[in-house]
């Protein structure tokens, strides 16, 4: 294992070694796949000292936060405000304290497994991730940084230190379900992120939805659905209709967890509650049953 | 496989000893430490049970390599209380014969110590939320959250 004094050290020592080495961070997922032998690092690199990355801050518009803050820390942060309730919602079915005690954030995006719960709402929120190596730095869009299960842009040289998003606009919100075992640590059957904007008359003006595990490989957006609710007024029979699209248009497989046919009426039900539950915010009462 | 020197604290004592990169938290605790009181469950963080606090906060000692617990304080069951003079919340669990097997208490005490001074007053959702990593075996939960409940009572009694 090689515990970098600091960041350049770090940065140095990627640039010249990358040939077997893991990054660990609080290892909530690498131990245990190191025990299973899905992983067998040469070497692995601690990113815990890396303080510097252990941040929620506002800047300009736009919510940064660093790799290596916890989900705990997340949520506690006063910038996480109730307009990001979204994260508290994560957090709550992410698993137990000792759990969102040690995930980090980055942790969390660079996994970029079937059911990593972070994934759906950044998507939603189009988030970025910034990643560094020792020649410099680059931002890339989460949707573009997640290639696939497991497969990241993250090169053997650079380390992901912060993902940001813009603010909530006026008229925005966003939320996020899932549905497993056991609240205190699930591995979602599925998930769904939500973001709506509503224009001034009310109606749909922007709506991204995210769903992960849905077709076991990485998270997707429901990019038709989303197209058919802008410019609707949300109401049950409109809401019903999306749901009709979002049937016709989710690839959805079996696999150990779930079968198809019980995903696919999850995911309706999840979505339906997910959209209910930004409307609510928006209108700061219940409009969907 | 590499060596280093981890210096941490422990129950309020400093320790300076070597463990390879491969070593757990736990295993530190339990065997180099001969600190028992941790227990080892699922050894995959599903179950909570090796519970311990890393500056304050519950974390799974079975998911931390001993190195990476450099510089930070340490508290396992064995820094709460002692013999002579119980912990309010270990007082508690016994007043409400919270223990069964008592495999999956040291856990259960540190994570009611670590509700506890954030939220002196919790709610029984809040009990439940802060205790549902952990599993007991023996699925006796309502005597632990009875058990909470009057330690955070008696706690907040003592601060008056």
């Amino acid at each position: 294992m090689f515990v970098p004094e600091n960041l350049v050290d770090l940065l140095q020592y990627l640039d010249s070694h990358q040939a077997g080495v893991h990054l660990i961070a609080n290892g909530t997922d690498l131990i245990n796949r190191i025990q299973r032998k899905q992983v067998t690092p040469k070497t692995l690199v601690d990113l815990t000292g890396l303080h510097e990355f252990r941040y929620v801050k506002r800047e300009g518009g736009t919510i940064k936060i660093g790799a290596l803050t916890t989900i705990s820390e997340l949520i506690e942060s006063p910038v996480i405000d109730s307009r990001y309730d979204v994260f508290r919602e994560v957090a709550m079915k992410f698993g137990g304290p000792s759990i969102i005690n040690m995930a980090t954030i980055g942790g969390n995006i660079c996994s970029a497994s079937s059911s990593e719960d972070l994934l759906p709402v950044l998507l939603v929120l189009n988030a970025d991730v910034k990643v560094r190596s020792i020649h410099g730095e680059r931002t890339i869009r989460v949707e573009d940084f997640v290639k696939g299960k497991r497969i990241t842009d993250l090169k053997p040289n650079e380390i992901m230190v912060e993902t940001s998003f813009r603010e909530l606009e006026a008229r925005s919100a966003c939320s996020f379900e899932k549905v497993g075992m056991r609240n205190s640590l699930i591995i979602a059957f599925v998930n769904c992120a939500v973001y709506l904007r509503l224009a001034e008359n009310k109606l749909c003006d922007e709506v991204r939805i995210a769903f992960n595990r849905v077709n076991g490989k990485i998270p997707q957006r429901a990019r038709q659905t989303e197209r058919v609710m802008k410019g609707k007024k949300l109401n049950e029979q409109s809401l019903s209709d999306t749901v009709t699209t979002l049937r016709n248009e989710l690839k959805l497989t079996s696999d150990f967890r779930a079968s198809e046919e019980y995903r696919l009426e999850v995911v309706c039900a999840i979505f339906k509650r997910t959209v209910g539950r930004c409307a609510d915010r928006l209108a700061g009462e219940k409009i969907l049953v | 496989m590499s060596k280093h020197l981890l210096k941490f604290s422990v129950n309020g004592k400093d320790y300076a000893i070597i463990v390879q990169s491969h070593e757990r938290l736990l295993d530190v605790l339990r065997d180099k430490l001969g600190l028992k009181g941790t227990k080892e469950g699922c050894s995959t963080g599903d179950c909570g049970i090796c519970g311990v606090l890393m500056d304050g906060k519950l974390v799974n000692s079975c998911l931390i390599l001993a190195i990476q617990a450099r510089n930070k304080k340490i508290v396992t069951i064995e820094g709460i209380g002692s013999a002579e003079k119980l912990h309010p919340i270990q007082r508690a669990f016994m007043k409400w014969n919270a223990t069964q097997c008592g495999y999956c208490i040291p856990a259960m005490i540190l994570a009611t110590k670590d509700l506890l001074e954030r939220n002196p007053d919790p709610t029984i959702e809040d009990i439940r939320r802060a205790t549902g990593g952990i599993i007991c075996r023996c699925t006796g939960y309502l005597k632990i959250f009875e058990a909470v409940k009057t330690a955070a009572s008696e706690m907040r009694s003592q601060d008056n």
